[in-house]
């Protein structure tokens, strides 16, 4: 899927002053296949441009459009199946549910599309080390911990593109590394694209495309 | 696990008071209206007569019995009291202006005879299938309504002649007969009566109207017959408005058809004021379910909103809210149901023992206020459910 974003201004950066390469106020596409790193400092909207692709937003100028469709013509049944199949998000505040377990937890989102068994699910656990964590509340478990259960819980699907908003903020180096690589064979099998938001760390990944806020 | 994370962790106190407040409201509104329309049916089939019918003539003075004021109806008289809103029909009673003499004709019978008074009304007064209430010429019996006071007349007269006392169905197998004949005597005809039904409220015995015309015109002398009682219907609850044109119009009924019509008019009063209580406690009880819904909405405003940006389709949360309130609301309707028939129970033990013969059937229409209270509330917490996700997406 092809994301088009013809010369978007969020209402709450309209009075900041943005960059020729910035995506904000210019033309930019997001073409499949790509891994995107959209580096900026605090401020500048990273968290903006997750929920404005991901159709939350609507207070923006210039028009955003997926395969040269105007999201603002989607339907709810549209906007439904396109975050069912299509666009995965891992949030920067993670969004899960703190009264349910880890389990229950990746089981609501699974369930929609039964894109992976039981097992699988707790095989990546494993990898990111928190199968131990499959009957907690995850409202117990510690930032690092939900920013995992987060990215597994997005991966839970079929997607085009995967978007995440800071996702390795409360994580160190090594679990950093077996996340980014989760994800990047994930995309990879997929055949789909993802954009990761960051502070400005590469952590060591080859990205296709950097772009800027 | 949709119904795990939405309804998990809400206030069972809260939703226990909300429950208990649409139960108590729904078991009042079945109650009063069941007690209601039995209150309606009260009275109906006990007597020939129609409902809220009574008969009337005017009260006999001093100056009546000297001739002064006149004690017959006028056809303008009748059509004023038509004219009243509360009143649905005025009719004359006709009476014979020949002479009849009854008596027994059954061998089961001992002899008894009597010099009677027959009247006859419209048809449209009496609760009676219409092929028992016709008469023509030749026809081998005549039907009459006997006054059930004539029965226990007759019933002590057998008793004391030895013989049991007949019930009302045998005494419709029993064979009379009227002796028709002029002032002068001249003419005479028998005709056999069978009784066709009883009348509490009537004095006389009624018969068709074509048998009174066709005694009138053949055995009257000529002379004009006065209308000296009329029947009134009155409008199902306005007996106290008949009451007081009786009074401003100086006309008496027999009492107890006017205790009966007031009861009615007057319990029927109370009952519309419960219903009408019943029917706000009701909504009100369904506003405190509807906001407890608000309110659970509003608690799990952060788990349906991050449920649609998983992929969940609006309508699917929307339809778990509303199949949980659907279940909680039919659970409140059955239990209300069962509060009423145990209710029902003592209050028909009671009203029995007050000497009230109400119906004991449940019914149809308090089912049917329940089930409309329910499809109300389905389609409010449908609206309600549906408002407060979509305002979430």
């Amino acid at each position: 899927m092809k994301i088009k974003l013809d010369h978007i201004m969020p209402a709450p950066l309209a009075s900041i002053e943005h960059g020729k390469d910035s995506i904000w106020g210019n033309d930019i596409e997001l073409k499949p296949g790509k891994k995107i790193l959209l580096n900026a400092s605090s401020g500048k909207g990273k968290s903006t441009f997750t929920t404005t692709i991901f159709g939350l937003r609507r207070d923006y100028t210039g028009t955003l459009s997926y395969d040269d469709k105007d999201t603002r013509n989607l339907t709810v049944d549209d906007w439904t199946k396109i975050r069912m199949e299509q666009i995965s998000v891992v949030f920067q505040d993670l969004q899960l549910f703190p009264k349910l377990t880890v389990q229950e937890n990746l089981i609501l989102k699974n369930s929609l599309t039964d894109t992976f068994t039981e097992k699988e699910l707790k095989t990546l656990l494993e990898r990111l080390e928190i199968d131990n964590k499959w009957n907690q509340h995850c409202g117990v478990l510690s930032m690092g911990q939900q920013q995992r259960v987060a990215i597994i819980r997005a991966l839970a699907q079929p997607y085009s593109w995967l978007i995440m908003d800071e996702p390795f903020s409360h994580l160190d180096e090594g679990n950093t590394q077996r996340c980014l690589k989760m994800l990047d064979e994930r995309t990879t099998d997929l055949n789909a694209s993802f954009v990761l938001t960051t502070l400005g760390d590469h952590h060591s990944f080859k990205f296709d495309q950097e772009l800027n806020l | 696990m949709l119904n795990k994370l939405l309804f998990k962790n809400q206030d069972k106190k809260q939703l226990v008071i909300a429950i208990i407040g649409a139960l108590l409201g729904i078991t009042f509104l079945i109650t009063s209206i069941h007690y209601l329309i039995k209150l309606n049916e009260f009275g109906e089939g006990a007597d020939i007569l129609g409902p809220n019918t009574i008969i009337v003539q005017k009260r006999v003075s001093n100056s009546s019995t000297l001739g002064l004021t006149k004690t017959d109806f006028s056809l303008k008289e009748m059509e004023k009291m038509k004219s009243k809103k509360f009143i649905k029909d005025v009719k004359p009673v006709v009476a014979n202006n020949f002479d009849v003499f009854f008596r027994t004709a059954d061998s089961l019978v001992p002899p008894f005879s009597s010099v009677v008074f027959i009247q006859t009304v419209d048809s449209e007064f009496l609760e009676i299938e219409p092929e028992k209430w016709n008469w023509k010429l030749g026809d081998e019996f005549v039907p009459m309504i006997m006054p059930r006071e004539f029965l226990i007349m007759l019933n002590t007269f057998m008793s004391a002649s030895g013989i049991p006392p007949i019930s009302d169905d045998l005494a419709k197998d029993i064979k009379f007969e009227f002796k028709l004949s002029n002032n002068s005597n001249s003419k005479k005809e028998t005709m056999k009566v069978r009784i066709a039904g009883f009348s509490n409220e009537v004095s006389s015995l009624l018969v068709p109207e074509s048998f009174m015309n066709y005694g009138n015109n053949t055995f009257s002398d000529g002379s004009l017959q006065k209308i000296t009682q009329v029947m009134i219907s009155g409008e199902e609850g306005k007996f106290g408005l008949v009451e007081e044109l009786l009074e401003e119009k100086g006309l008496e009924s027999k009492k107890s058809q006017m205790v009966v019509g007031k009861l009615k008019s007057i319990i029927g009063t109370l009952f519309g004021v419960v219903l009408g209580i019943s029917i706000i406690a009701v909504f009100m009880s369904g506003l405190v379910l509807i906001q407890y819904l608000q309110l659970l909405m509003t608690r799990n405003a952060y788990e349906a909103r991050t449920l649609m940006r998983m992929g969940y389709h609006p309508e699917k949360i929307i339809k778990t809210f509303f199949l949980y309130f659907v279940k909680i609301f039919g659970f409140v309707s059955i239990l209300g149901l069962l509060l009423f028939i145990v209710l029902k129970f003592f209050l028909d033990n009671a009203i029995a023992t007050g000497g009230l013969g109400i119906g004991t059937t449940i019914t149809y229409q308090s089912i049917g206020s329940l089930i409309l209270a329910y499809l109300l509330f389905t389609v409010t917490s449908y609206r309600t459910a549906r408002k407060g996700i979509f305002k979430e997406y």
